[in-house]
């Protein structure tokens, strides 16, 4: 367990009491990038809520380091893990600036005022992130490939030690979905960022990912690096996927194979 | 940008300070005996002066345009902090209900307390109208749980307040031939008739409260954002929630038990503000809405006592000329 940045134990996670996934055990360096792949309603998103603590676990413990997660402070884990979440964020009058900055509430002082580094900061994640030239659009009035955009600069200002998102790409074109997870990748090299998130995109996921977890049923469907996940017909098992529901299109189902396989 | 942002925000209080200052003269000076300026300086400054100014000066206009000035306040802050709290913008201790059920505990402490010929203390009316009003913010958030559309949660507070009124008409009606005129001008809001020792006990109370809610300002702002992100950042929003339900009721109760329920200053007002000053930043909002909620009280009440004079009109008629309009401008600028 020393060498993990993040690591559970036995981790039970659902609503209500009612436990949606059981015994989930990851564990995961720092700096690399685990992504949860698994069909629609599999609780991708209440592992991801789980372990912001948006959730109670309903048993198990997760780890930071050696830290039990549900033991910590709510503002040392401000410092230290910052969130993407899909819902729409509903505010009034804020320029994309204004939301960006918002990520530095665990750094500034009582009344929340931004010093001169926090500026700065401020200003040189917006520049990673491209999205200077909407510095002082109205947050309401962007695209919503933009406001994820600016979410993930929120998030990245927060200069956490990892990042949970869910489903980061669902708004993003191409350009920016691919954009996007380099950019999720020089943070990770630059700043030795732990990011652990959602995807829909198979393809993309056994590009960019170290980890996956694939997520169906009760329990962790498998653990492993891509290989290992894109390999055989796993994947056409995980969504249920045959070729009786293509009624003979081979294209599609070719489609659905290569995905399926991992290649160097 | 923030250069701008600044130099708005300084002419937009300094904009709302002169409303207040010129209100606040006006409704000294105007009155059923109008009062000169030098009148006035002279009262005031103790000199050959007119007793019967003095008098009207010190034990009526004064402390009535000081209660107006802090309760203004008061309303339209309690009306921001809900607004903060539902996410709705058209959310308020009036249209809540929250002013009606604070009302409605007042007037029957208040016949139950006078029938046995028990005077009743400004301290003790101000904790009757916050219990009243934590049993209709009590019943608010009941629903809110189980209705998510906002729209319906303003109805359903509407309704608590129609019960709660109709509970109040029924006291009213039951009380002493003697009380009634008292209750029943105080019922239907009014500025009139504020002591020294009201403001003295209002104004404890109210600094008290803005004091804390502006302390409050940085996880106001942040959950703004709403509930995942805030506490993603390190908010308490258990603790914010509380915070926030109790400052605004306790607002609210001491509105109603000094003047009554004034409908749509706390809606009016924060939106009015919000435009003025261009932004939602708390640490901005808390004190505009305060200084804002002052000029448009001491406005409404200089109206009040003026247009029909000398019979006053009651001040929620004035406040929802001005007031209701600018609500139905906040539902037709709504995206859906």
């Amino acid at each position: 367990m020393k060498n993990y940045y993040f690591s559970t134990k036995k981790m039970c996670v659902g609503y209500d009491n009612k436990p949606i996934i059981k015994d989930m055990e990851i564990s995961l360096p720092r700096g690399e990038i685990l992504c949860l792949i698994g069909p629609n309603g599999a609780g991708k998103s209440t592992v991801l809520k789980s372990i912001a603590r948006q959730l109670k676990l309903l048993g198990g413990t997760a780890y930071i380091g050696q830290d039990d997660l549900s033991q910590m402070k709510a503002d040392e884990l401000a410092k230290r893990m910052s969130v993407v979440f899909t819902e729409r964020v509903k505010v009034e009058l804020k320029s994309c600036r204004d939301m960006v900055a918002t990520g530095r509430y665990p750094y500034t002082g009582w009344f929340g005022i931004l010093s001169e580094d926090d500026e700065r900061i401020v200003d040189e994640v917006m520049e990673l992130t491209h999205i200077t030239d909407i510095s002082e659009k109205d947050f309401d009035k962007i695209s919503d490939g933009q406001k994820q955009r600016v979410m993930l600069a929120r998030a990245i200002c927060q200069e956490p030690e990892i990042v949970i998102l869910d489903e980061p790409t669902s708004y993003l074109d191409i350009k920016y979905k691919l954009e996007f997870l380099l950019l999720l990748q020089e943070m990770r090299k630059k700043r030795g960022l732990t990011v652990i998130m959602s995807l829909h995109e198979l393809e993309l996921a056994k590009i960019v990912s170290d980890k996956i977890l694939c997520l169906k049923g009760e329990y962790v469907e498998r653990y492993g690096t891509p290989e290992e996940i894109f390999e055989s017909d796993f994947i056409e098992q995980l969504f249920d996927i045959n070729e009786k529901n293509f009624f003979g299109n081979e294209k599609l189902f070719a489609y659905v194979k290569q995905i399926g396989r991992y290649e160097r | 940008m923030n250069l701008n942002r600044k130099s708005r925000s300084i002419t937009a209080f300094f904009l709302l300070g002169a409303c207040v200052f010129i209100f606040f003269i006006l409704n000294i000076c105007i009155g059923s005996v109008g009062i000169a300026l030098p009148d006035m300086a002279r009262a005031f400054g103790g000199r050959e002066s007119n007793e019967t100014i003095t008098r009207i000066l010190w034990d009526i206009r004064l402390p009535r345009a000081t209660a107006v000035l802090i309760l203004g306040g008061a309303l339209s802050l309690a009306g921001y902090l809900l607004q903060t709290f539902f996410n709705n913008p058209i959310a308020g201790p009036f249209v809540l209900g929250i002013s009606s059920g604070a009302k409605m505990v007042v007037a029957l402490v208040m016949v139950f307390l006078m029938g046995k010929g028990i005077r009743v203390t400004s301290a003790a009316m101000i904790f009757a109208a916050f219990m009243g009003a934590m049993l209709s913010m009590g019943f608010v958030l009941l629903m809110s749980h189980r209705i998510h559309n906002m729209s319906m949660l303003v109805v359903s507070g509407v309704m608590i307040g129609y019960i709660c009124s109709a509970v109040t008409e029924l006291v009213v009606t039951f009380a002493n031939d003697a009380d009634i005129v008292n209750l029943h001008n105080w019922s239907r809001g009014s500025f009139s008739g504020m002591t020294w020792e009201n403001v003295k006990v209002m104004t404890v109370v109210v600094a008290i409260v803005y004091l804390a809610v502006f302390l409050m300002s940085k996880p106001l702002g942040a959950y703004q954002l709403g509930d995942a992100y805030a506490q993603n950042v390190g908010v308490n929003l258990q603790l914010l929630r509380v915070c926030i339900v109790i400052f605004s009721s306790i607002l609210s109760a001491c509105i109603v038990a000094f003047a009554g329920p004034i409908s749509f200053v706390g809606i009016a007002v924060p939106h009015l503000v919000k435009k003025l000053l261009n932004t939602t930043e708390p640490i901005r909002m808390i004190p505009a809405c305060f200084v804002g909620g002052s000029a448009f009280c001491l406005f409404c009440d200089l109206l009040a006592k003026t247009i029909l004079a000398p019979t006053e009109l009651s001040i929620s008629t004035v406040t929802a000329i001005f007031g209701a309009p600018v609500v139905l401008w906040i539902i037709k600028g709504r995206k859906a």
